[in-house]
């Protein structure tokens, strides 16, 4: 098995540049997502990899070879796609037969790897189908047949499961996390669903706009996001984000909201923002309905409840902005209602620069 | 002297008196009603249809008092499918004329859509019962299967069409004489051919072509053979009071095996078949062709329109040469009576006023309206005679053209006048003209029978498919894929076979009801 | 009694809800009434003796008289056996030929180049069938026609090509293939279009050459396309080109040349036989009833392609 390594790729398209210049490693067996919102670069980047895009500038290496000039078919490398790609005409055991049967491989070995692939994949009663007579799930898994039969070095991942009903979506990526740790191929995927990234990286890299925002592990990129962005990207609902003023008291660091001082985590980096403009952010799970000790209650109104079964979203506003909070219901609805106060962490609070959207206490920095 | 000059006053004062008068009686003669008569009128042609407003037509009109309105359209120019239209409709105009009009009104005439023509004219038209009276073979000719006449036809005149021409420059070219016999034809032939008439040092020239391939067939007459006795290619001939077809005969037979061999020996057009209506031109402009069958007219034009290019140029009609039995004949004559013409169909409330109206066109101031157009503006009458006015004659525009814009030598039903084209034709064809009329080459016409409904049955179940084998055959002896003497027998059980002896048959009983006397 | 009013009260309502609809429907319905079905009413004079004076329904009947005459006819079943001829050999010739053309055009990357290539060949499409005429009988004329300037100059004799029967077949096939197959091949070029790209992606990860795509992608995917023009093709076998024929053809080459409608239309239209010509016209038409009902029927059975 070999990682993959980005060096200083670009992707430009005449005048228009879409990839800026991209570092990233992935190690050996690693399985890493690649994440952000449409037109961020990300797919662009996976096919650069693929070799279905030409590489304007920079150095992809997959285990010690640099592949900027080689033929896709030789980088070892299979790739799944979106809309499963698959051929029409030809049955599934042919589809999967299809990269096999390119590269002249016996039929007695082909056959043999086919059917070992359709047995990890559940495939077996469907290998006479037509393409067409199959569920969405079926056909996705199909087409991850088609790239495991190969035994690449290197998976790459499409948007495989956004045409899935969100159902299957769960199930498939349950899946495709079961495999991976199975098969321990070298995986790049690419998606615009964080719930999906969170699920099944063990490194999520956050795109925008053709440059790379931050790169973690899913608790990193969670807790400790780089920017606004990555906070307001990854998490469902997203991390609540309130304009606020840094003061220091003696208590330590503090952020003035509106007439409420709330404790912020305490750090170096924050002594010369002391006066300046910030946002705090807070994961709306990270948000105490209980008196916290050591820590003064915020007063609210609860706006909204939206109720998702064991948890709840209270809809609340600190000044003009939204807050949401997450609660569990295990005790009921009403006292949630009723609801006044609310008590934040220190530790669990993220300070950005309201300038920049930099975060200004990231374990990084320190 | 005044004396004199008195009664000459008197005398001028009453013919200047009378003139008038005389001339307005002339009008009164022509006069078809009283009351103006509007009739409708369908005449369709490939090129026109009637023109209300044709001068021709307006001066009839002020004649006879009856004016023709066209409700004929130009939306098609296939005069057959315009005819079909309008007899699918049952809707007919009072007078129906135009192209193809004889097999349309000899066939629907019976059946009750147009009136026969007989007793109309026998009682209310005296210029045309002259007319008939003097051309009874015409009259045969165009008569219905019933012994009816259904239409006035369009007559033409003048005698001949297509002859013999020769470049008389290659001839002093390679020292030989216009041909006179078979023989001498081969020679010059041969020599046009390997003698570089035309100096360019190459070997490309083509002694004998034609712009239809069928007047290379004609040449059977060399042989004794025949071709079609009438205007239309591989039809029937009559000889001696007989019906009989060419393709079928001993001296057929003989003419295409030496027309093969002239071919083979590469005397005739290798193209002939293909070259087209554009092989004469190509072929004379390019100093390429030796000799043709063409028409007298737009053939002998290129002597001038060629000289300037090659300054020598000389195409000249040449009499027919003879033939194996010494006789010269020329087998292309014009047709004594064209298809075309009017006739009155039985939705018409004024048939009597309407063949007056018809009989107006064979006076003798109708012939000359129809055939030169108005007196005064078009000719004058000089020693009685109508005469192209010297401006109309050199306007530029072919006289015919000028004709057909003013309503003049339109198919209507009329009497042609040679004069007219006479006098506007190129010397060249005058000259060839007169050759021709010296001597006695022409050959008697066949103009046509009409069926009646069994034989026309028989007709067009069998002589189809035997025509096309003919020409099947035809070429493919003259191309010599085959040997016209190895194939005779096969060729005659074959048609035979086909239906031959039946068509004949028929032919021979309708071709006996129309000219039987 | 009830049901039936029920079934009308409810077929108003529907009628007012949805008349728009209907109203969209109409053009397309009248054309094939007025065009289609009511000429259909004239297919009768086959059975009659037909005067066009005397009208359809004037006529008297004669039964299959016309037919008995037409097949009793040598040159009427020479007529039919080159129509076969003439358009299986056009088939077997002239069907790949756009498929070919569209195969090479989607292969062409250079777009400039692609696009002066396919107006080329799209050209001949649209000039008038005499003028095609007139080019094939210039350029094969023994004397100054390119081809047999072609011939001499690598030492052949000329042949008059336009005049041997063995040769008039295939001129005209490749004629006819010259002047329509680059406009037949923008239906294969659209097909082609509609094929999903990610087929060919993930092909090209996969390992496959350009060739192997062509024969294992494009070709399977646009085969529903070609089953369905070769279904089309195979119910219009017995139309030949006629008004090419009838300019190219002489005597000479009848043995050859001579199809259903040209047969028709010395026989029938220039002698003045409409029922003659009607009988022909329909033992044409249900020949070619039989021909795509039976083709319809194999592809359904055989690739589960049909046209309906």
């Amino acid at each position: 098995m070999s990682g993959v390594a980005l060096k200083s790729i670009v992707k430009s398209y005449g005048e228009t540049t879409v990839v800026h210049g991209i570092d990233l490693e992935v190690k050996s067996q690693e399985f890493v997502v690649l994440v952000g919102p449409s037109g961020c670069g990300k797919s662009t980047t996976l096919r650069m990899v693929a070799g279905l895009e030409e590489i304007s500038a920079g150095e992809v290496t997959i285990g010690d070879r640099l592949i900027n000039n080689v033929a896709p078919k030789d980088r070892d490398v299979a790739m799944v796609f979106q809309n499963y790609a698959l051929y029409p005409h030809l049955n599934v055991a042919d589809n999967i037969a299809f990269g096999l049967r390119i590269r002249k491989t016996p039929e007695i070995e082909t056959k043999r790897l086919v059917a070992e692939v359709a047995k990890i994949l559940g495939l077996e009663e469907y290998l006479d189908r037509q393409p067409k007579d199959l569920s969405g799930g079926q056909r996705q898994r199909v087409a991850m047949g088609r790239a495991i039969v190969r035994h690449p070095k290197v998976f790459l991942f499409d948007e495989p499961l956004s045409n899935l009903d969100a159902k299957l979506r769960t199930q498939m990526r349950a899946e495709i996390k079961r495999l991976h740790k199975r098969l321990g191929v070298t995986s790049i995927y690419v998606t615009h669903d964080q719930v999906e990234a969170m699920t099944l990286a063990d490194r999520i890299v956050i795109m925008r706009d053709g440059y790379i925002e931050q790169v973690g592990t899913p608790m990193e990129v969670f807790n400790h996001p780089i920017n606004t962005f990555v906070a307001s990207f990854m998490g469902s609902p997203a991390m609540n984000q309130v304009n606020a003023t840094l003061v220091k008291t003696e208590h330590g660091y503090c952020a003035q909201i509106g007439d409420r001082l709330v404790s912020l985590p305490q750090s170096q980096q924050l002594e010369d923002r002391v006066g300046k403009e910030i946002v705090v952010g807070v994961r709306p799970e990270y948000v105490s309905i209980v008196p916290l000790e050591g820590t003064q209650g915020v007063p609210i109104e609860v706006d909204l409840l939206e109720t998702l079964g064991s948890e709840a979203l209270l809809h609340t506003h600190v000044g003009d902005a939204v807050f949401v909070i997450k609660a569990e219901t295990i005790d009921g609805l009403e006292h949630l209602h009723a609801l006044k106060e609310i008590y934040f962490n220190p530790s669990r609070m993220t300070v950005f620069d309201a300038e920049t959207g930099i975060a200004l206490n990231h374990p990084t920095m320190n | 002297m005044q004396k004199l000059s008195i009664s000459t006053l008197a005398a001028l004062v009453a013919a200047s008196m009378t003139l008038p008068v005389t001339a307005s009686a002339a009008d009164m003669n022509y006069k078809v009603t009283d009351k103006p008569l509007e009739l409708t009128i369908h005449l369709h042609t490939k090129k026109y249809v009637y023109n209300d407003d044709w001068p021709v037509e307006k001066r009839a009109q002020e004649l006879t008092n009856v004016s023709l309105k066209n409700v004929a359209s130009m939306a098609t120019n296939k005069s057959e499918e315009a005819f079909n239209l309008l007899i699918a409709s049952g809707d007919l105009p009072d007078i129906v004329g135009g192209s193809s009009l004889k097999e349309n009104v000899n066939q629907y005439g019976p059946q009750g859509a147009f009136l026969p023509l007989n007793d109309l004219i026998e009682e209310h038209a005296p210029n045309l019962k002259a007319f008939f009276d003097a051309n009874k073979d015409i009259l045969n000719a165009i008569s219905a299967a019933d012994g009816n006449l259904y239409f006035i036809p369009y007559v033409p005149d003048g005698k001949f069409a297509r002859a013999y021409f020769i470049r008389q420059d290659w001839l002093k070219a390679v020292g030989k004489e216009t041909p006179q016999n078979i023989d001498e034809l081969h020679d010059v032939l041969v020599a046009f051919r390997d003698g570089d008439p035309n100096g360019n040092g190459k070997k490309d020239e083509i002694p004998l072509f034609a712009r239809q391939w069928e007047e290379l067939i004609r040449l059977v007459t060399l042989w004794d053979g025949r071709v079609s006795g009438s205007d239309t290619y591989h039809d029937f001939y009559v000889q001696d009071g007989e019906i009989r077809h060419g393709y079928s005969e001993e001296g057929y037979k003989v003419g295409i095996s030496n027309l093969a061999k002239w071919y083979a020996e590469g005397l005739i057009d290798p193209e002939v078949f293909t070259r087209g209506s554009r092989a004469r031109e190509y072929l004379l402009s390019n100093d390429l062709g030796g000799m043709t069958h063409d028409w007298f007219a737009s053939t002998s034009s290129y002597n001038d329109s060629v000289s300037e290019k090659i300054p020598e140029f000389s195409f000249k009609a040449f009499i027919p040469p003879e033939g194996i039995s010494g006789k010269r004949v020329e087998a292309n004559r014009r047709t004594k009576v064209k298809p075309e013409g009017w006739a009155i169909s039985y939705t018409n409330e004024h048939p009597v006023e309407t063949i007056k109206y018809f009989d107006f066109w064979f006076t003798e101031e109708g012939r000359n309206l129809s055939n030169f157009g108005i007196e005064g503006v078009h000719y004058d009458l000089v020693d009685g005679k109508a005469t192209f006015k010297p401006e109309i004659l050199n306007a530029g525009t072919p006289i015919n053209t000028q004709m057909w814009q003013v309503g003049a030598q339109v198919q209507r039903g009329f009497y042609q006048d040679y004069e007219y084209e006479r006098q506007w034709s190129n010397k060249h064809a005058l000259e060839g003209i007169a050759l021709y009329e010296a001597g006695d080459y022409l050959l008697e016409p066949y103009m046509g029978v009409a069926f009646v409904e069994d034989e026309k049955k028989v007709y067009d179940k069998y002589w189809p498919s035997i025509k096309t084998y003919m020409l099947e055959m035809q070429q493919a002896w003259i191309l010599g894929t085959s040997d016209v003497n190895e194939d005779w027998d096969k060729y005659q059980s074959q048609l035979e076979r086909l239906g031959y002896s039946k068509v004949m048959k028929v032919m021979e009983s309708a071709y006996e009801r129309q000219y039987g006397s | 009694m009830q049901s039936y009013n029920e079934k009308l009260a409810w077929l108003g309502r529907h009628l007012k809800r949805e008349w728009q609809i209907y109203v969209l429907l109409a053009p397309t319905l009248i054309w094939f009434i007025v065009f289609l079905y009511k000429p259909m009413y004239g297919l009768q004079i086959a059975f009659k003796d037909y005067s066009v004076f005397k009208g359809i329904v004037g006529s008297p009947w004669v039964g299959f008289e016309h037919f008995t005459t037409l097949f009793g006819n040598d040159h009427f079943i020479r007529a039919i056996k080159n129509t076969v001829i003439i358009s299986s050999l056009s088939l077997v010739f002239g069907f790949p030929v756009p498929i070919l053309l569209a195969l090479m055009f989607n292969e062409i990357l250079n777009p400039k180049f692609k696009k002066t290539t396919q107006t080329i060949v799209y050209l001949p499409h649209f000039i008038s069938t005499v003028i095609i005429a007139g080019i094939v009988i210039t350029a094969f004329s023994p004397s100054s026609g390119v081809v047999n300037l072609l011939l001499q100059s690598l030492g052949f004799d000329p042949v008059y090509f336009l005049v041997k029967p063995e040769w008039f077949r295939p001129i005209f096939i490749g004629s006819g293939i010259w002047q329509e197959s680059g406009f037949s091949s923008i239906v294969f070029l659209a097909a082609m279009a509609g094929v999903n790209p990610a087929l060919y992606e993930s092909a090209v990860v996969d390992g496959a050459s350009r060739w192997q795509m062509m024969w294992k992608i494009t070709i399977p995917c646009i085969l529903p396309t070609i089953i369905i023009m070769l279904i089309i093709r195979i119910g219009n076998l017995l139309e030949v080109g006629f008004e090419l024929i009838i300019l190219l053809y002489q005597p000479a080459t009848y043995d050859t040349a001579d199809v259903i409608s040209t047969y028709i239309y010395r026989q029938g239209l220039q002698a003045g036989q409409y029922d003659l010509a009607a009988a022909a016209g329909l033992f044409n038409a249900v020949v070619a009833f039989i021909l795509v009902m039976s083709a319809n029927t194999i592809s359904k059975r055989l690739s589960n392609t049909s046209l309906w």
